[in-house]
């Protein structure tokens, strides 16, 4: 079998060479469950890759759409809870901030501070869509539509926040 | 003595195409009939899964990320309406639109992060409580209290 190997092998045009192909017997799930246990168990290093990888524009871009959804949606969940825990109701809340605030510029700040991610989170989001339909993956077209992003994300939080 | 085959008929056993589009694979013609006995003499391990191997192929996968993707897009367009229509339908909209699409967001992120199968069934369940309490919580605000819609307008009037 090994010397037939070698007949075909080297003739192949490529290097690999696959006379048939067999399906293996375990599932992709399984796969990737025996690579992390082994490799929890080996407690491999990691090498350094964040830390040493040059960042790019769309790379923050990308974690910012991580990291605005996880915030965005922490929020939410916050103020469900206090909706369920807390006595007294939202209006009462709203006017008890309001007499604490330290002046028109806290108030301004605040509403800047909370369209910023929205605004962000939906702009991102949008172009995210745009992707997913299979547009604007070449490399100019990514840094373009993420340049627009971050425009209208400043120009809509200041907007929102002067109203 | 040494035959041409392709290896499009590789292909249909449902290898990608992609790898061998432009190969051709020369073989001694010896091999070729003992070939037929017993296809799998030589094989290299991949994965393939053709239909015609997997018993149940899902599409839950597929179906989850289309999901996901429809669900945005009605999440956009409750922007506007919250807008120019605010009131109880879309209070409760809202509510449900924000709780799935932060749930599935989540569990994204779970997915890139976590691993293990305890960990994974631990973290998954833990998100199923949170996504719980939040939406229980909104719908309990849009009941007893002003609603989301009235919530954001009054914030934004002081």
């Amino acid at each position: 079998m090994v010397a037939r190997q070698g007949l075909c092998s080297s003739r192949s045009q490529f290097g690999i060479l696959y006379r048939h192909a067999v399906p293996m017997g375990t599932t992709a799930k399984e796969e990737m469950n025996k690579f992390w246990t082994k490799n929890t168990r080996l407690n491999r290093p990691v090498s350094p890759h964040i830390s040493i990888y040059q960042w790019s524009v769309p790379m923050m871009m990308s974690i910012s759409h991580r990291g605005t959804g996880v915030a965005l949606s922490s929020g939410i969940s916050a103020f469900a809870l206090a909706a369920l825990v807390l006595p007294e109701s939202y209006p009462y809340y709203l006017d008890l901030i309001h007499s604490m605030s330290f002046g028109p510029q806290f108030l301004a700040f605040s509403k800047f501070a909370l369209a910023f991610p929205v605004a962000y989170h939906t702009f991102n989001g949008i172009r995210h869509l745009m992707w997913d339909v299979g547009k604007g993956f070449k490399i100019p077209e990514i840094y373009r539509s993420g340049y627009v992003v971050i425009a209208l994300t400043i120009l809509t939080s200041i907007g929102l926040a002067a109203v | 003595m040494a035959a041409l085959v392709r290896l499009s008929s590789v292909c249909h056993r449902g290898v990608s195409p992609l790898l061998f589009r432009t190969s051709s694979l020369i073989r001694p013609l010896a091999i070729q009939k003992k070939d037929h006995d017993c296809p799998y003499l030589i094989s290299a391990k991949i994965h393939a899964t053709p239909s015609n191997y997997t018993g149940s192929g899902s599409k839950a996968a597929s179906l989850h990320w289309t999901g996901e993707r429809i669900l945005s897009i009605v999440l956009l367009g409750m922007a506007p309406m919250a807008y120019y229509f605010p009131g109880p339908a879309v209070d409760y909209s809202l509510a449900a639109a924000l709780t799935l699409h932060g749930h599935w967001g989540l569990g994204q992120v779970l997915t890139d992060y976590v691993h293990g199968d305890f960990k994974i069934k631990m973290a998954n369940a833990g998100l199923f409580i949170l996504s719980t309490v939040t939406f229980a919580g909104l719908c309990y605000f849009n009941y007893h209290d002003v609603g989301i819609c009235k919530a954001v307008a009054l914030l934004w009037s002081k």
